[in-house]
């Protein structure tokens, strides 16, 4: 009689024990296994000046230079999210594999400014501070940010979000700012010359200090193009619903 | 789908309330047929310009004159049900000349409204589709580039379609927010043309638009 009522007793506890691990595991499941974020985390020792491209989905991507010599890349991400990484020479490239889900991964980098950038994403906010050398920038949502920037070529695309730059340009170089949605405001020292051709499709343009000095140029509600202290770099500005502000350090 | 249904639920679908598999079924459409792509530009236009006016609110007087023009409205129905059933009530004696020149009358006039309508059809879809020649510039949409964009983009919006239904929806409503933008941007371009088609700012940031919309197609292909 003992025997079958302890057995009767197991029963309903060993029952109810199964029943919280299937309903631990399902939740698990659910929630796409999550647990502690995954840590990506490389040096690498290029001989020369290093090119870097780094291509996320969603997330941070935030770069600043240091005095080392090594580029050190850091990505806190979500369990879902595998980053592959591939060094040849002194040309390195992260990329966040593309999968059906969103997964987010935020990039901290830092390397020796006169390295390249190549930065690609489609969700995610970009800082890019310290570098000379050459900067691409290529996403769909991001609000972009260059400081103290002193690089001879820069190209940055958005399709909407804002652009920040506050650096400095180079005699001969090239730049180019380009938002479909979202505001660009250039901050330059007022001793730089360019070459200017500013658009805006929202016919909202506000150069500041650099209007009165402006020669060559050929004003219409849209656009803005002309040459400042007798013209060096060229500098093009260019948004659809937005506005252009330039000011003067 | 004919192109008049996909045309009445264009407004609904850039409402955002039509079903998922309507909105499919629109957007696949709206990847071959030119026209309803120039519909669904304008409707967008109109909502980027109607976020844009000032908002007023009416005067008590304004009811007041509504409720009086609807009175006055009744009026004059009241008056023509009337004369229609004095109408078919009254009875005519006409002689067979007189009945085949009235009836020659109508068909003649008939064909007319017919022929002008048509032919205000005509010049409405060529404004819609493309802005006006100006007789010194080509047409955006018959300039070589352009047309070589709208054919990648069109091919690209297709498998991009394929695989939006698979896409997180985060992932989704990135892409067709910045969809939006980007087609608001060419409606307002494509207006900024209607107006002046010697504009080269707006020519040359069309241009650039279109280029994006590649650029945004190809970033999500690869999903």
């Amino acid at each position: 009689m003992s025997k079958f009522n302890s057995r009767q007793t197991r029963s309903p506890a060993l029952t109810a024990l199964v029943i919280t691990i299937v309903s631990a595991c399902l939740l698990v499941g659910a929630t796409g296994f999550a647990g502690p974020p995954g840590k990506f985390e490389r040096t690498y020792t290029p001989q020369g000046s290093a090119h870097l491209t780094i291509a996320n989905v969603n997330g941070l991507i935030r770069v600043a230079a240091w005095e080392k010599k090594t580029v050190c890349v850091r990505a806190d991400a979500a369990p879902s999210v595998l980053i592959e990484d591939r060094a040849v020479g002194d040309d390195i490239a992260i990329s966040v594999k593309r999968n059906f889900r969103l997964g987010r991964a935020d990039f901290e980098v830092s390397l020796p400014a006169e390295s390249s950038l190549s930065l690609r994403n489609v969700i995610g906010n970009i800082e890019v501070q310290g570098i000379t050398g050459h900067i691409s920038v290529n996403s769909i949502d991001s609000d972009i940010r260059l400081l103290r920037v002193n690089s001879s070529s820069i190209d940055v695309k958005v399709t909407s979000g804002d652009i920040y730059f506050d650096g400095e340009l180079r005699e001969g170089g090239s730049y180019s700012f380009q938002s479909m949605k979202g505001d660009l405001d250039v901050t330059l020292p007022g001793s730089t010359p360019f070459n200017l051709n500013a658009r805006a499709l929202s016919e909202n343009i506000n150069l500041g200090g650099f209007l009165s000095s402006l020669t060559g140029a050929s004003r219409g509600t849209k656009g803005v193009s002309g040459s400042y202290l007798k013209g060096g770099s060229r500098l093009t500005l260019t948004t659809y619903d937005g506005r252009i502000l330039l000011h003067k350090k | 789908m004919v192109c008049r249904q996909d045309q009445e639920l264009i407004s609904d679908y850039i409402d955002g309330s039509l079903e998922l598999g309507e909105q499919a079924q629109i957007e696949r459409h709206l990847a071959d047929c030119e026209s309803c792509r120039a519909v669904r530009d304008d409707l967008l236009q109109i909502v980027h310009f109607s976020h844009q006016l000032p908002q007023h609110a009416p005067s008590g007087a304004v009811w007041s004159r509504i409720e009086a023009d609807v009175m006055e409205e009744r009026g004059s129905w009241f008056r023509t049900v009337s004369w229609w059933a004095w109408l078919r009530t009254r009875h005519f004696n006409l002689s067979l000349p007189q009945m085949a020149a009235t009836a020659a009358a109508v068909i003649i006039a008939v064909s007319a409204v017919v022929l002008v309508s048509r032919q205000d059809a005509a010049q409405n879809n060529a404004g819609v589709i493309a802005p006006r020649a100006s007789g010194i510039e080509a047409t955006p949409l018959s300039n070589p580039d352009f047309q070589q964009l709208e054919k990648q983009i069109n091919r690209l919006s297709e498998t991009v379609e394929q695989r939006k239904v698979e896409w997180d929806p985060e992932l989704r409503s990135a892409f067709e927010r910045n969809l939006l933008y980007v087609d608001q941007c060419l409606a307002e371009c494509r207006h900024q043309l209607n107006n002046n088609p010697a504009d080269d700012v707006s020519q040359e940031l069309m241009l650039n638009a279109y280029r994006e919309k590649v650029r945004l197609l190809e970033g999500f292909e690869r999903f």
